[in-house]
């Protein structure tokens, strides 16, 4: 945030870090990117056995404007690799991303015209989690490694100054 | 006077809703790249609109007629609250209003207003 | 030989059309000059002796060296008749001469798209020949044999605007189409691809008028990951788990499906006991399909308790499937000539445990939608396609039968030992999305009644058979005698070599028919492998049962599609 940075690097923003980290790590609201057989597996750590709710990331907002946290799930090819990058430029600050899966990490076992090696060539990630699929259990524990990352973050953070109003990159047509 | 307390909530709740708003509105970091601010279609870049476009009717109807009635529900509420105190009376005067907005439900649901298409 | 009716009356009728005939593996094959193609193919769908309604499949290989270096392949099927026949057409890189066949049978017009996409092979009067599953900025077509597999495009760091440049084929298609919006009052709307009611994989273009659709144009190939060119790099056994992830909800089926059709090469017939257990884990991957169909599709339409029941149900398959192969979805069990190892010790009581959960789940989800005024109000109506319009598009599985066309493969060309079981299959009247959800249950209480007889009657015995040129030898041969020591080095280092040849095996997916073609040349590594997907017909399809309709139907219709797009963009 903006204004709490006139009190500097002391015990009041630290305290205010802690929580704000605290609200967001347990109260993710995700996009899920779905494609691919991982989806599956994402369904079944959403439900009943393996519940997710418990960690507060329940409920899955489909629109970029009402979520935080894009998980991207299965394999990314290069015909949907732009969508990807729209959505996550759409989605408002703060906001973090989980590569779901071996094909979201490093293209999987496609290593062909196709599939895109990793949507790290894309977007930038904050957790991996690996497996094909992963087992609900390595949901949870990259669910996890994602909490105890938001629980370091400073309010008094310089991660997002840069993205000022600028231009897009995209040209039109003519 | 009895009611000075409910004057009270309405008050406090108006301005703490008013704080949070234009507390972010005021504060809150602002960072809009051409991208972001586009209408979310999707994920796609969306079709430009025509500018020779009607907006369909349609809609529009639909707003109006359901705007009447509910606020005839709305005028029926405090009726339902003070019934027996205005009596007969009372009760011929509502039935009066009722009678006029429902020839008005036949006159719309005969001539089809009520179809979508 | 020559007994076969087709090529009598294509003899008859066209005398000098034909070039070569031939039966392989029960498959016959006819191959025509291109001149003759158009009339043969309307002969064939009209003649009644031959009636060949379906239009299942077009493909083509390529082989490099020769000088008409395509072979384009149609497989047609007749339902009333019950026999199959595969077509064959040479072409050259240029001068290209082929017509398209989207005229006699619309289902030919996306497969056409799709050879052109990856072949380059130039339909003459297509009405859109656009690419499908690639991008129309790709420059090459990737299944020739001279593109290299690892040649990557990216098309997300170039400064274009990439927004028409995606949809380009489905606005090919708005614009060939017979419906006319009203230009003044009508808009254009992406259902895109990242929507959760699409799978998050098809993108729709529809060209709306306030909350009805007028056209719809698909546009798919979101999940296309180069299955056909990857498995022509890999051996067969390397292949099976490409093929789990084809309709990776039910991944028993599609191994099921791929190691037959190289067995049908082989000409080999499996064991009594490797077959029975083919039929019931191809019966539980048809369960976990309807199961997760259903749940995703009553989700969408606010009904979260029947996504949370099938699911639980679908977890004890999860387990099962992990008992026995290790993977709770990409399970990769069968392997050319068997399995890869027998049943658990437990499988008999886990197997019972999970289809009581199933008939507890079922009989939950009955009383909570079928008689339910919202989701019968949602799905009653809806999505109509009617048996003409099906039966042109190729549509296969629980859609056609919804309409009411009764064409189950396990009933019609029966394999495995399906002939032995007592089950029905069910069918629909109207075509609605209703139906469909009807035929949908009602198809799992009878995949629950196969598991059941299936299990009663399996036999023991060896699940893999004995064939030195598929299987490896028992442990005792291998590190005591030296013929079973290179026989298993060769197998292990350079894979197994079927005969020169090719087959078509059809299977009964969870969708519908699901083909696999293979052309082998003797070689460890397929030289191509064609899988012909129930959801591409489908699709092709779709915009049909979408136009006339309000946008929340789309929602409701696509649910009972079952679109797996693994599956349908390979």
């Amino acid at each position: 945030m903006g204004i709490e940075r006139i009190f500097g690097d002391s015990l009041i923003t630290t305290k205010i870090s802690d929580v704000t980290n605290w609200a967001r790590k347990f109260s993710f609201f995700q996009y899920p990117f779905v494609t691919a057989c991982c989806g599956m597996e994402f369904m079944s750590a959403w439900c009943s056995h393996w519940d997710i709710a418990r960690f507060g990331a329940e409920f899955p907002r489909f629109s970029p404007r009402q979520s935080d946290l894009l998980i991207v799930v299965g394999t990314v090819n290069h015909k949907i690799a732009p969508i990807l990058k729209r959505v996550y430029e759409q989605m408002a600050d703060p906001k973090w991303v989980i590569s779901f899966g071996a094909c979201a990490t490093s293209g999987g076992f496609y290593q062909n015209y196709a599939a895109v090696q990793g949507i790290d060539k894309i977007i930038p990630v904050d957790v991996y989690i690996s497996g094909c699929p992963p087992r609900p259990e390595a949901v949870l524990d990259g669910i996890m490694k994602l909490q105890e990352k938001v629980t370091t973050e400073k309010v008094i953070d310089t991660k997002y100054d840069s993205i000022k109003k600028s231009k897009s990159k995209i040209k039109k047509k003519k | 006077m009895p009611y000075l307390p409910l004057l009270i909530t309405f008050l406090i709740a108006g301005v703490i809703t008013l704080l949070f708003l234009f507390l972010s509105i005021f504060f809150g970091p602002k960072r809009e790249t051409d991208v972001k601010v586009e209408p979310f279609e999707c994920g796609m870049v969306p079709f430009k609109e025509d500018k020779g476009r009607k907006y369909p009717i349609k809609f529009y109807l639909v707003a109006l007629l359901f705007l009447v009635f509910d606020i005839e529900i709305a005028f029926m509420f405090p009726w339902a609250v003070t019934f027996k105190t205005l009596g007969y009376v009372g009760f011929i005067e509502m039935i009066s209003f009722i009678v006029v907005l429902l020839v008005g439900l036949i006159y719309t649901w005969k001539t089809g207003a009520l179809e979508w298409e | 030989m020559t007994d076969n009716i087709t090529y009598v009356k294509i003899k008859e009728n066209f005398p000098d059309s034909i070039i070569d005939f031939h039966r392989n593996f029960g498959d016959a094959t006819i191959t025509l000059k291109t001149d003759y193609l158009v009339d043969i193919c309307t002969f064939l769908k009209n003649d009644p002796d031959l009636d060949y309604n379906f239009m299942m499949d077009i493909t083509a290989v390529d082989f490099p060296e020769r000088d008409k270096r395509f072979d384009i392949v149609y497989h047609l099927y007749s339902l009333s008749k019950n026999h199959r026949i595969r077509l064959k057409v040479q072409e050259s890189d240029q001068n290209q001469k082929v017509s398209t066949i989207s005229g006699v049978w619309k289902a030919a017009n996306w497969f056409e798209r799709e050879v052109w996409d990856m072949y380059g092979i130039n339909f003459k009067d297509h009405p859109n020949m656009k690419r499908i599953l690639l991008y129309e900025t790709f420059e090459g077509f990737p299944l020739r044999k001279d593109y290299p597999i690892d040649k990557e495009q990216p098309i997300y760091d170039k400064d274009i605007d990439y927004s028409n440049m995606l949809s380009e084929g489905a606005l090919g298609e708005l614009k060939s189409s017979q419906k006319k919006g009203d230009k003044d009052r009508s808009f254009f709307l992406h259902i895109g691809p990242s929507h959760p009611a699409t799978h998050g994989t098809i993108h729709i273009v529809a060209e709306m008028e306030a909350e009805t659709i007028v056209k719809a144009a698909i546009d798919i190939g979101y999940l296309h990951r180069g299955f056909e060119k990857q498995v022509e790099h890999s051996t067969y056994t390397q292949a099976i788990p490409y093929t789990d992830r084809l309709n990776y909800v039910s991944p028993l089926i599609n191994n099921v499906g791929f190691v037959m059709t190289v067995e049908k090469i082989f000409n080999i017939k499996v064991t009594e006991r490797c077959q029975f257990i083919r039929v019931i884990i191809s019966e539980i991957s048809r369960i976990t399909d309807h199961l997760t169909c259903i749940a995703a599709s009553a989700m969408e339409l606010g009904a979260f308790t029947v996504f949370f029941y099938f699911i639980k149900a679908r977890e004890y398959f999860y387990k099962l499937q992990e008992d026995l192969c290790g993977a709770r979805l990409t399970t990769n069990y069968t392997r050319v000539g068997g399995l890869s190892h027998d049943l658990p010790k437990n499988f008999d009581v886990e197997l019972k445990k999970c289809i009581h959960e199933t008939k507890v789940a079922i009989e939950d989800v009955d009383k909570l939608l079928k008689r339910n005024r919202i989701f019968y109000d949602r799905t009653n109506d809806i999505g109509i396609i009617s048996k003409e319009d099906a039966i042109e598009y190729a549509f296969t599985g629980p859609v056609l039968r919804s309409t009411g066309v009764d064409f189950d493969v396990r009933k019609q060309n029966p394999y495995l030992v399906y002939d032995q079981f007592d089950f029905e299959v069910p069918l629909g009247t109207k075509g609605d999305n209703y139906d469909r959800y009807l035929v949908r249950m009602e198809e799992m209480r009878q995949s629950i009644r196969i598991i059941e007889q299936a299990m009663e009657k399996l036999p023991d015995g060896p699940v893999n058979i004995e064939d030195p040129r598929l299987s490896l030898p028992p442990k005792e041969e291998v590190y005591n005698q030296m013929e079973g020591m290179i026989n298993h080095f060769k197998l292990i280092y350079e894979g197994i070599k079927p005969p020169p040849g090719e087959a078509y095996l059809p299977v009964e997916g969870a969708n519908g028919e699901l083909g696999y073609y293979i052309v082998s040349n003797g070689s460890p590594k397929p030289y191509k492998c064609r899988v012909r997907p129930p959801c591409f017909a489908l699709m092709q399809g779709f915009h049909k049962m979408i136009e006339g309709y309000m946008m929340a139907d789309v929602i409701a219709t696509f649910g009972t599609i079952n679109l797996i797009a693994g599956e349908n963009d390979r």
